[in-house]
């Protein structure tokens, strides 16, 4: 293989790695817990920006970026800081933003609290240096490990995979745990959770945090290997990326959830780049974004549980009889309580 | 007197709000949509103004094409795509997304069909008039009255007439008023036309105040709507009059205090705090019957 090509193939590999991370991370909140968090990429870009502060060093006086902290630490610790970080914001936010609101209104919430950050954030120079954003964030360990530049490029792929494998075995031991459960049913009926004992505000809250972790890691992942990050690169599209990538590959599905990363950010848009250029300056752009538009739309109709769906968790008891429980009017689903059939499978309500 | 000269933007501000935010109330109080693609059909019936006047009809025909693009676009919007996604069973939780969807579809179509750069409808602004220590222009003034004359036509339709009546009714109990023998399906439709009328007037009458327009104008116009239309009592006409009128002039007055970049946040904040204290805004009819706050 040409260096070229190789410097190509690691970086879609390593995209991958970071949007197959982050759509885990919506997968806990959007997934399994019906959390309908446009502001997603906000905590991806706390973890980016906590990463770059971090490891940029103290600034100097007439230096050409302006940002707060500046310090730079060693390798693991900047991004474990972006985690978090994430956490710690998703906490802040999550008080606000998880309010018993009916679900559109709080998806609206979530909406504009990104956009209100993205405003104060281009505005206010002196945090992250504003609209020009922070550049030559220096990559982890790159002096320490003497590598040609396709060496640390697989490094760095080798450093994504690592953790998408920590990060998958956590997401898959909790989703499969009675914790999972619990997060599904507050999803599915959140009266019935809590009638039936579960703490529905900290499950939700729970599963915001983590997921809030998730997504700083992986931004700290992505900006350590692109070096650069600015207002630009997380407008709140970006989150409906990601919303896209879960709705296609299949929602509470982790397995899913990899596939839409794989198909949607990295397969769907990087495939655009090897046709011949044509149009104006952005025109391919709108005409991805349309593409993007309209690909949801087609799986909400013809496949709205995606390539992979959730797997049916059935459980058969014996045969009691039970009175319909209330027809939600609000929330994911109206499924009948105390029918004989308990099972997981959420109608896309 | 930098404040008095807010003010009277502030005011301005408040009449193309108005006239949004009540496009947006009539239709969500009717469909229970909360529907985000609202702003860009905004931008498209400015579009559609910018192709009229470079036809020859320009200056104040926009507003006539605009308004009629909106009505038309709206309803079809609403029969093509968000009535089938309702009819399949998509709940509040699917139809956000829808919408989002949809809002992106259309920026980005106009992006692909007229470019990232800046338009305007070439409406010359007038002589400029004081009074009382504010300044606006004769074609900010024309805005303002457009949004008068369109509240009292709204107002009058709602109250005095059985369509307005039918509208209240299914406004407020769907079921009810189909058992009364409403026809809800044509209700719904003429709620989409005078949403989208409203919507298209509003997106004209905001590139005029602006001067200059692109793609994403409308879609950033979109959270003040929600802000004015929230804050009054979502489903209430009156109420976003009322939320307009807060939203439009707090925006423009806290520019005179806070750095104006900061201008949008306001905004952003009312709505927020909004949401958080009273959800169901300060006319809480309708938002209590569609149960916005668990």
């Amino acid at each position: 293989m040409s260096t070229a090509w190789q410097f190509y193939l690691t970086t879609v590999l390593v995209y991958l790695g970071v949007d197959v991370i982050a759509c885990w991370g919506l997968n806990l909140q959007y997934g399994y817990t019906g959390i309908l968090n446009f502001a997603y990429v906000v905590f991806q870009s706390a973890g980016a920006y906590t990463y770059a502060v971090l490891t940029l060093g103290p600034v100097y006086r007439g230096d050409f970026q302006q940002y707060i902290v500046g310090m730079s630490l060693p390798f693991p610790l900047p991004i474990i800081a972006a985690g978090v970080v994430g956490g710690l914001l998703s906490a802040v936010i999550g008080v606000v933003g998880l309010r018993r609101l009916r679900s559109d209104y709080q998806a609206m919430v979530l909406l504009v609290i990104g956009l209100i950050a993205t405003t104060v954030i281009t505005n206010a120079s002196g945090i992250f240096n504003g609209a020009a954003g922070l550049s030559l964030i220096p990559k982890p360990l790159q002096s320490h490990l003497n590598l040609t530049l396709i060496g640390y490029q697989w490094a760095y792929v080798l450093l994504v995979a690592v953790f998408c494998v920590i990060i998958y075995w956590f997401v898959h031991r909790i989703t499969q745990a009675p914790f999972g459960r619990s997060l599904r049913a507050v999803r599915d009926h959140e009266q019935a959770a809590a009638a039936l004992g579960k703490n529905v505000t900290a499950l939700r809250m729970t599963s915001f945090i983590i997921g809030g972790v998730i997504a700083g890691i992986s931004g700290a992942l992505l900006v350590g290997f692109i070096g650069a990050w600015s207002p630009g690169s997380w407008l709140y599209q970006e989150t409906f990326i990601f919303f896209t990538a879960l709705i296609v590959g299949g929602t509470a599905n982790n397995a899913g959830a990899a596939l839409g990363a794989l198909l949607v950010p990295v397969a769907f848009l990087e495939a655009t780049r090897f046709l011949p250029q044509f149009g104006g300056p952005g025109l391919i752009d709108a005409l991805q974004w349309v593409a993007v538009g309209v690909l949801t739309l087609g799986f909400l109709w013809f496949r709205p549980r995606g390539v992979l769906p959730e797997r049916k968790r059935s459980l058969r008891l014996p045969e009691i009889a039970g009175p319909p429980g209330p027809a939600g009017q609000s929330g994911p689903a109206a499924r009948p309580v105390g029918a004989p059939r308990v099972e997981d499978a959420r109608r896309r309500a | 007197m930098a404040e008095l000269t807010a003010l009277g933007f502030g005011i301005l501000t408040a009449s193309i709000l108005a006239l949004a935010a009540v496009g947006f109330t009539v239709q969500f109080s009717v469909t229970n949509i909360l529907n985000l693609a609202y702003g860009d059909v905004m931008t498209g019936a400015a579009f559609v103004a910018y192709v009229a006047s470079s036809r020859g009809l320009g200056g104040w025909w926009g507003l006539v094409f605009g308004g009629l693009f909106g009505a038309v676009f709206s309803l079809a919007l609403n029969r093509l795509i968000y009535t089938p996604f309702i009819r399949r069973g998509a709940g509040l939780f699917t139809m956000i997304i829808v919408t989002i969807a949809v809002s992106l579809i259309l920026q980005n179509l106009m992006q692909a069909i007229w470019g990232p750069g800046f338009f305007s409808l070439h409406i010359p602004a007038g002589a400029s008039v004081h009074a009382l220590g504010m300044a606006l222009t004769e074609s900010q003034l024309v805005v303002v009255a457009i949004a008068i004359v369109a509240m009292i036509a709204l107002h009058s339709m709602l109250s005095f007439t059985r369509l307005g009546k039918a509208m209240r009714a299914t406004a407020s109990d769907p079921e009810l008023a189909r058992n009364c023998g409403i026809r809800t399906g044509r209700v719904t439709d003429i709620a989409w036309l005078i949403s989208g009328l409203f919507c298209g007037l509003a997106g004209v009458a905001l590139v005029v105040d602006f001067g200059s327009f692109q793609s994403t104008t409308g879609g950033a116009f979109l959270v003040p709507i929600v802000a004015a239309a929230v804050l009054g009592g979502v489903g209430q006409p009156y109420g976003a009059i009322l939320g307009a009128l807060v939203v439009g002039i707090v925006s423009e007055l806290s520019a005179t205090v806070i750095d104006p970049a900061y201008k949008d946040v306001t905004a952003f904040l009312v709505l927020i705090v909004v949401l958080l204290i009273r959800p169901q805004g300060i006319i809480s009819e309708v938002a209590t019957s569609k149960a916005v706050a668990a």
